[in-house]
């Protein structure tokens, strides 16, 4: 660590290290986009992997928070950088170095108005075009007579503006074309069967092969982390359920351990054990739905309902554990809601003994088939390489061969202690990322087979204060969620309300590659690869 | 040779096509005739069995004097993330001239009600809590704002 | 056996005795179109009702349950609503060829439905060329869909119907082969005498291996046919959401639902006419008291039998397998049906010429 700060230091002498551990260096941002492909290309750091780009309206500048880890030896780095000038705010993009960014800067675009240099497409990510003003910077006027509820559709646009910075420094809006005129362009969604939501693909189609793809997110953005600013710490953990709905629970987990981790608040052992049980058992619901989902995308009906029937099980367990079935509103600051229920331990055991018979069954009516095999192999492929700069995390960037596990680079909860593989397969088609979930499915019954006769006598929770309020400073943390790193970023003022939360959904990476992998392919190949992402759209949305 | 190698291939892969379909077509004929899932509701309700801990509906438990534990403290409704509460008090002076606030409304909107359970963990008195009712369905929304404390109900005086 | 020529000779007869012919002709014409019609429709509402409730089972449901003991009645009751449904005037469509499309798609397939045998003495349309006539109207059908996808002005009805005539084009290739390979073994095109020519067996046990084949091959292209999954390109719900009917409303709609599920009706009485002897009972030979007791049997239950049989195998296929992608279906049929049933024929010429078959 000691290296790369001096070496930070060599390339750009005017960095501030704001914090040793996480490693935190404040660069300007004239030298940041040479420092950042640096960073990517040194053969001593490689910082390969952007995991979390966040925007803060830090006063009197726009900063934006970069997390960076390295695939290769593992180390993290937390990166500031800031636009000066609040009304023309301009910083260099990214994206040729990190291809996640794109989709990101968009974001920040979106919610703070900074305007990415030599990005190709600076359009509104989530919000309508025609939206006034920047809602996240804190100068905010949320008046309802600037931006009404707009009953009319918005207008889509074909052109998008980009900047681009000329030799001497000049920066020139340029028009970015995004589809020409008298082109095939075909809208799936926002309402379609196979967009799992509210997500709307414009595609360009050349008779039944597939163009391009543009996504356009937004239709259920719901301004979670706006919320999030005007809500206190345990209030904030009702709306993480509400992102990813398949990894609510992770989802929460991951809140409550940056909470925790900023209170410097230890857990009860008994407390790990349960929430590992809850984030396997929410994994398994999830890969279930995504088997029965991803069947049905290709058609096979009758295996739609195969999926869900198993699915009820865990969430009758949900239910009589947690009081809910989809929301299950469990972990709280310090523990869980209440103790686990005095039957979820045999219907567990029921449960690890059930589920085999029945996944050789969908290996028989689905997997085996010659028609869902010809239709999975060989189609989206996503290399290695891409994968880690887009930022794919989960069973989709395990089946590019990348060994991006959470419960394995970072643990919590128990996951140090159980006996689990990491599934990582070769192929990086759709049939890869099916059959890394099928896997996955028998892993986590593995890990719960572990856990479910070995929790520990303890305590359910530990006693906070009613009032909680977090130390001044920056805290992240991260899960592996259902489909991938889910993190945490909290910018704490000392207040009872955060100062800035970003959640880092692994949604947005998955849809920003649709268009990568589902190019020259066919209309159906696009439904496969979408269906084989898996991703969720509230999640992608927030 | 190359000939008759991608030709067997091209029999062999139509022979192991056709197999991994008839595997497919016995495995779903078997399900045709196993017990099915389907839960006849409305006809179960009797025997329908909802976990004690589901969140339906928040209310407020009266003993058999109409008397409720509700101070009117106001927590839960500071504490909802939602707005989903409203309560409204007023002071009543009692026969020894000290006063106290006294519970009026406890109005309730289920329909924004987000599930989190911190009016009823911050309830200091106990005087809520979650039920496993779940047929709320109603026409208006209106409908869904509810009056939790009964009618002329008060609160259990501490000895 | 019952032959069903008394009942229609007695009407023909009485009809006669009142009218003058060419009145009592016309009378005829139309009570026959009115049964057709209301057989029509009434096996579209037991098929619609049979596939909710067979889809079910594999899918470990019940199905339908609400309307009616066991849910019966619920294609009823779909019908009366599909009935008073509005038929939404589109903008921006050919008015007139958006509105022929269900009727052209509707005719095709009641005449298709005209021609075939229900039971002894039950023919309508009996000539010569039978299964030639059948095989040439049903396929006006694909001109509905057609014209559906092309006049909705919808991008989604375009790659349906384009979908659909590709694919129709290439299985009426098959589905003409395999019935050829049928008629060079009864010698006839008439659709009656291929019925009588299989009492004593079945052509699919008499014609042993070439017509196993090509009962499989007409059993496969005869599902694409009819547009049923795995086949369900053109109208794909997970990727063109209802494909070339998207933009249909009501009773227009419901022409094309009904003609679906009618022509799978065909499909599955033409496969039981050519290989499983129509209404033909099951006769063994040599055995009397057996082939007695099965004579005993109305012909039209072992008609009605037999066609059940087919239509269940056919959404078996249909809730068991994972849609084809274009090109696998293309490859389907150019790459294995079509030499298959190419060498097939030529097989079955062998096994006529040879008299190799039982």
């Amino acid at each position: 660590m000691e290296k790369i700060k001096n070496r930070i230091l060599e390339v750009v002498p005017e960095a501030v290290v704001v914090s040793e551990a996480p490693l935190t260096v404040s660069v300007p941002p004239l030298p940041f986009y040479d420092l950042a492909r640096r960073l990517r290309d040194d053969e001593d750091m490689r910082f390969d992997y952007l995991v979390c780009m966040t925007g803060v309206d830090e006063g009197e500048s726009l900063g934006v928070v970069y997390h960076l880890r390295s695939t290769v030896y593992g180390h993290e780095l937390v990166l500031r950088t800031a636009a000066l000038d609040r009304e023309n705010p301009e910083l260099a993009s990214v994206v040729d170095i990190w291809a996640t960014a794109n989709l990101n800067e968009r974001e920040v675009f979106d919610f703070f108005g900074i305007r990415f240099i030599n990005h190709p497409d600076m359009r509104r990510l989530f919000l309508r075009n025609d939206w006034v003003g920047y809602p996240l910077r804190k100068d905010y006027n949320a008046d309802e007579k600037i931006n009404p509820v707009r009953l009319e559709s918005e207008e889509t646009i074909d052109v998008a503006p980009a900047y681009e910075a000329s030799r001497d420094g000049e920066v020139e809006e340029i028009e970015h074309v995004l589809f020409k005129e008298g082109e095939y362009v075909v809208n799936i969604g926002p309402q379609h069967p196979a967009t799992h939501g509210v997500l709307r693909f414009r595609v360009q189609l050349d008779g039944e092969i597939v163009r391009k793809v543009d996504v356009n997110c937004g239709y259920i953005h719901r301004g979670i982390e706006k919320m999030c600013e005007s809500l206190t710490y345990p209030q904030m953990l009702a709306l993480t359920d509400r992102l990813d709905y398949l990894s609510a629970h992770q989802n929460r987990h991951a809140l409550c351990l940056c909470i925790e981790d900023a209170l410097q608040i230890e857990v009860p052992e008994r407390v790990k054990y349960i929430r590992t049980i809850m984030d396997e058992l929410t994994r398994l619901q999830s890969h279930l739905l995504f088997w029965s989902t991803f069947c049905m995308d290709l058609g096979a009906l009758t295996a739609f309902f195969y999926g869900f029937r198993d699915r009820e099980k865990i969430l009758d367990m949900f239910e009589e554990t947690c009081g809910g079935r989809l929301i299950m509103n469990y972990n709280v600051v310090g523990g869980v809601m209440q103790d686990i229920h005095p039957n979820l331990v045999h219907r567990i055991k029921d449960f690890i003994k059930y589920l085999p018979p029945m996944l050789k069954e969908y290996h028989e009516v689905f997997t085996g088939n010659i028609i869902a095999q010809q239709r999975m192999k060989g189609i989206g492929l996503l290399s290695r390489e891409d994968a880690i700069s887009y930022g794919v995390t989960g069973p989709s960037g395990r089946a590019s061969g990348w060994a991006c596990d959470v419960r394995k680079i970072h643990p919590y909860g128990v996951y140090d202690k159980v006996d689990f593989k990491e599934i990582v397969r070769e192929d990086g088609d759709v049939f890869g990322r099916y059959m890394v979930r099928m896997e996955e499915i028998l892993q986590s019954l593995h890990i719960l087979e572990q856990l479910v006769d070995n929790i520990p006598e303890g305590d359910f929770a530990v006693k906070t204060k009613p009032i909680i309020r977090l130390p001044e400073g920056n805290y992240f943390r991260s899960v592996e969620a259902s489909r991938g790193e889910f993190g945490v970023y909290i910018e704490s003022r000392g207040d009872k309300f955060p100062y800035r939360v970003k959640f880092r959904s692994p949604g947005l990476p998955l849809v920003s590659v649709v268009d990568l992998l589902a190019r020259d392919g066919k209309i159906a190949d696009l439904i496969a690869v979408g269906g084989s992402l898996d991703y969720v759209v509230p999640d992608i949305d927030r | 040779m190359a000939m008759s190698n991608s030709f067997t291939r091209y029999i062999s892969s139509f022979w192991k096509g056709l197999w991994s379909l008839l595997k497919g077509m016995r495995r779903t004929i078997i399900i045709f005739f196993r017990k099915k899932t389907t839960e006849c509701y409305p006809e179960n309700r009797a025997t329908l069995v909802i976990s004690d801990r589901f969140r339906g509906e928040l209310v407020m438990p009266h003993d058999e004097n109409n008397q409720h534990k509700c101070v009117a403290c106001g927590i839960c409704e500071m504490n909802c993330p939602n707005d989903s509460i409203h309560i409204e008090s007023e002071m009543v002076e009692d026969e020894n001239g000290k006063k106290t606030k006294v519970l009026r409304r406890y109005n309730y909107d289920l329909g924004s009600c987000l599930f989190c359970q911190l009016c009823v963990r911050g309830c200091p008195h106990g005087a809520i809590e979650f039920r496993n009712t779940f047929e709320h369905a109603v026409f208006t929304r209106e409908k869904l704002v509810k009056q939790l404390n009964r009618e002329g109900s008060t609160v259990v005086k501490k000895r | 056996m019952f032959d069903f020529a008394v009942v229609t000779e007695w009407v023909d007869g009485l009809l006669r005795s009142w009218l003058p012919e060419s009145w009592a002709v016309l009378a005829e014409f139309f009570l026959i179109g009115l049964c057709l019609l209301l057989a029509y429709a009434v096996i579209a509402l037991v098929l619609i009702l049979a596939e909710r409730k067979v889809c079910a089972y594999f899918q470990c449901r019940l199905g339908p349950n609400r309307v009616g003991p066991w849910g019966l009645t619920q294609s009823v009751a779909d019908m009366f609503k599909m009935l008073i449904k509005e038929l939404i005037q589109v903008r921006h469509v050919d008015n007139f060829l958006f509105n022929l499309a269900p009727y052209i798609v509707i005719i095709s397939s009641v005449l298709a439905f005209g021609c075939i045998p229900y039971a002894k003495g039950l023919e309508i349309i009996d000539f010569n060329v039978g299964i030639f006539f059948l095989l040439a109207v049903s396929s006006i059908g694909i001109v509905g869909i057609l014209l559906a996808g092309w006049s909705s002005n919808n991008k989604y009805s375009l790659i349906g119907a384009m979908r659909s005539g590709a694919q129709m084009i290439s299985y009426e290739l098959s589905i003409g082969l395999s019935i050829l390979t049928m008629v060079v073994f009864s010698g006839s095109m008439q659709l009656s005498t291929i019925v009588e020519s299989q009492a004593d067996g079945w052509f699919l046990f008499r014609g042993h291996i070439p017509a196993f084949i090509a009962f499989i091959v007409y059993l496969i292209a005869g599902t694409a046919e009819t547009n049923r999954g795995p086949f369900d390109l053109p109208e794909a719900d997970s990727e063109l959401t209802a494909g070339y009917h998207t933009e249909y409303s009501g009773m227009h709609f419901g022409f094309f639902y009904l003609a679906e599920f009618l022509n799978m009706f065909i499909v599955a009485s033409v496969a039981a006419t050519l290989f499983l002897g129509g209404w033909m009972p099951l006769h063994i030979p040599g055995w009397e008291g057996f082939n007695a007791a099965m004579d005993w049997i109305p012909s039209i239950f072992w008609f009605i039998g037999k066609v059940a049989v087919m239509i269940f195998i056919i959404m078996w296929f249909k809730w068991t397998f994972p849609r084809l992608r274009i090109d696998q279906l293309l490859r389907l049929e150019w790459k294995y049906l079509l030499p298959l049933n190419l060498c097939n024929l030529l097989l079955m010429v062998i096994v006529v010429v040879f008299n190799l078959h039982f």
